[in-house]
């Protein structure tokens, strides 16, 4: 049977019950893994499409586990996180997982989470990147909101790019930092929070109640389409 | 007034004695050289009995050596301006030595009182630095401050002044301008006035010093209990945080697939889904009893019902509560125990399930039971990876979890296991070595068959 192929990685035995039949009932195919160890195993073994990867794990941890699968394979990570364990989740976003979810979650959130990252692969490589109404020219660094040009600074068509080529991805602070300044600049993050607020001004129809550019609380930003 | 009498005999003796030495030595010596034998009556007198009594016997003895030895004997005509000569050489002795001695006197009872004053705080600030409850010590302070200052007794008062207790004069303790204190002698006493000024200043600083190191030791006592408490919330959250939402999360999971109506599941999916609300709600069931009977036990409103149980039964059925009769070899000795049986069910099974949790897959659990005339021990023997000897105590304290474990309950197991065993009489301890697994023990004062159940 069965289509795009997902690993889950959890110890806990009901969970990984659980989160199996439940993503069969979507249509996906599912292996699972209850370590480190394990996780690493079946993901070079049967590559997964995607991998939903909680952060404790009896062997090591949600991170370690995405910075060796980063060396190999850029299949999209769900981490799964707890209340208490912010700075974990960070550090694995910051090592290159894609998104989280936080336990306990609602099975149609973490649906909507794996659609979105599995749709967002195809994107980053696109010439001109379609969000919504927005229109990103990445050749010509050009914006258009509903057909009418807008002027950015080039930091800021930097940062739209960067989060539109990994649209529906949250984006850590660092990882936009790293990106639009550079591996070596010092900025700080609250030159981002700025930006990310003249963004808004020029892009979005109601800037105090942004449906473009979502902040991520203590995590980062994410693009996202209004429509889907 | 007796000192007076006896200063007057003295000196009436002193000159007698000296008058009769002077008529003896009188064949021999110009008489008018041996007036100044005198001198020896006036001296002592002088050095004992100050001067007053000094210028007495002065007077006396120039009475005497007029009345006696100078011609004409046996009259007080004072012919010749020797004799008062001699009363002047008398009188400048009764003064200079008087004075000389009071002096030494006063420097002695100074001294004295000095040495005891210091003897006194030195001891006191031994005594209050080591640490002992000031409240405690204030009123035998009292009394020896009372002894330094020359008064019936004192007591010591500390803080602001409150009225003075009837009869007594306050008498402020003050050090570097903080009022330490009060010290209330009884009214109309008489403080030695020197030792109140030197020893009460001394005394005072002493107190305060005391009284900070009260109120610091207090606090650092309050800060230990807070962060002790702290310790215990932070535990907590962490166990609130992964053994609740770990099940939460299997259930709502389960719970969103069963009830989400795009999706298709197969009958064993359905199924599993369903076993996994059952299993993890029956784990949130038992951790939140858990936490209930660690609440319980800690409030110490877990009373057992004691009742007379054969040990090896209730390990059996411990056993068979948990499923797990072909993992766990039971041997040993039957001995009788006068005890709660839910309660001793309860830490047998909590043993014997964290056995099972720690034994290498497919390997057994060893009961074994052995009873002395006084004690009978349960012995839970797993082969599992072993205790270090710092985590054997610890193990039993509430949310602990072992070093490096993350499939670990709440830990809340043996804490509740040892609260039920300490409950019934009995001791709860584990023996290990590491890479040699661990041993719990559970120790219960053993019961007498009671001769109608004799066979």
């Amino acid at each position: 049977m069965s289509g795009r192929h997902v690993l889950v990685v959890d110890d806990e035995p009901q969970i990984l019950r659980a989160l199996g039949a439940t993503l069969r009932g979507a249509g996906y195919s599912v292996d699972s893994a209850a370590t480190a160890e394990e996780a690493l195993t079946a993901a070079a073994a049967r590559p997964p499409e995607a991998i939903i990867l909680d952060l404790v794990l009896p062997d090591g941890n949600g991170t370690d586990v995405t910075r060796e699968l980063r060396s190999w394979s850029d299949a999209p990570v769900i981490v799964l996180s707890a209340v208490g364990e912010e700075r974990a989740k960070i550090a694995a976003l910051d090592a290159g997982a894609d998104d989280y979810v936080t336990k306990p979650f609602s099975v149609d959130e973490l649906l909507a989470r794996l659609r979105a990252v599995l749709r967002r692969r195809a994107a980053s490589a696109e010439p001109i990147i379609e969000v919504g109404d927005l229109r990103i020219d990445v050749a010509e660094h050009t914006v258009a909101v509903g057909g009418e040009r807008v002027k950015l600074s080039p930091h800021e068509f930097d940062l739209l790019r960067v989060l539109a080529q990994n649209r529906g991805k949250l984006m850590t602070h660092r990882a936009l930092l790293r990106e639009v300044w550079g591996p070596s600049y010092q900025v700080e993050a609250h030159y981002l929070h700025v930006y990310v607020s003249h963004l808004r001004r020029k892009l979005e129809p109601d800037p105090a109640s942004p449906r473009y550019l979502l902040t991520e609380p203590g995590a980062g930003y994410r693009l996202v389409d209004p429509g889907v | 007034m007796k000192r007076l009498a006896t200063g007057l005999l003295a000196s009436a003796v002193a000159v007698a004695v000296v008058t009769a030495a002077i008529e003896l030595l009188k064949p021999y010596v110009p008489v008018l050289s041996l007036g100044v034998l005198y001198v020896f009556a006036v001296l002592p007198i002088a050095v004992f009995y100050g001067m007053g009594m000094a210028v007495v016997v002065s007077v006396a003895s120039m009475l005497a050596f007029n009345w006696f030895h100078l011609p004409p004997v046996h009259t007080f005509t004072l012919a010749d301006s020797e004799n008062w000569f001699a009363l002047a050489v008398y009188l400048a002795t009764a003064v200079v030595v008087s004075e000389l001695a009071a002096r030494a006197r006063r420097r002695a009872v100074a001294a004295e009182q000095r040495e005891r004053e210091s003897a006194l705080l030195a001891e006191l600030a031994t005594e209050l630095l080591r640490g002992r409850p000031l409240e405690d010590e204030l009123g035998a302070i009292g009394e020896r401050a009372a002894d330094v200052l020359g008064v019936e007794s004192a007591e010591i008062e500390l803080g602001a002044q409150h009225r003075p207790p009837r009869g007594t004069s306050p008498l402020p303790l003050e050090a570097a301008d903080r009022n330490v204190g009060t010290l209330y002698t009884p009214e109309g006493s008489d403080p030695n006035v020197a030792a109140r000024n030197r020893f009460l200043p001394a005394l005072a600083a002493l107190l305060a010093v005391a009284v900070d190191q009260d109120r610091l030791q207090g606090e650092a006592l309050e800060a230990e209990a807070l962060r002790r408490s702290d310790l215990v919330k932070t535990a907590l959250l962490r166990a609130v945080s992964h053994d609740l939402r770990s099940p939460l999360t299997g259930i709502r999971t389960a719970v969103g697939a069963l009830r989400s109506e795009t999706l298709t599941l197969t009958p064993e999916d359905r199924t599993a889904l369903l076993e996994t609300i059952d299993v993890d709600s029956a784990r949130l069931n038992r951790l939140v009893d858990d936490l209930l009977d660690l609440s319980r036990l800690e409030a110490g409103g877990a009373a057992p019902a004691p009742e007379l149980w054969a040990l090896d039964d209730l390990v059996r059925e411990a056993v068979d509560a948990l499923g797990a009769r072909d993992r766990v070899e039971i041997a040993g000795e039957s001995p009788l125990v006068n005890v709660d049986g839910t309660q001793l069910q309860r830490v047998l099974a909590n043993l014997i399930e964290n056995a099972l949790k720690y034994s290498p897959p497919g390997s057994a659990v060893h009961v074994r039971i052995t009873a002395t005339r006084k004690e009978a021990i349960v012995r839970v023997v797993d082969q599992g990876p072993g205790l270090p000897e710092y985590e054997l105590d610890r193990i039993f304290e509430p949310f602990y979890r072992r070093s490096g474990d993350t499939r670990a309950g709440a830990g809340l197991g043996l804490a509740i296991a040892r609260g039920f065993a300490a409950a019934n009489g009995g001791r709860l301890w584990a023996e290990s070595r590491p890479g040699q697994g661990t041993t719990f023990a559970v120790a219960l004062p053993v019961v007498e068959v009671p001769a109608e159940l004799k066979a």
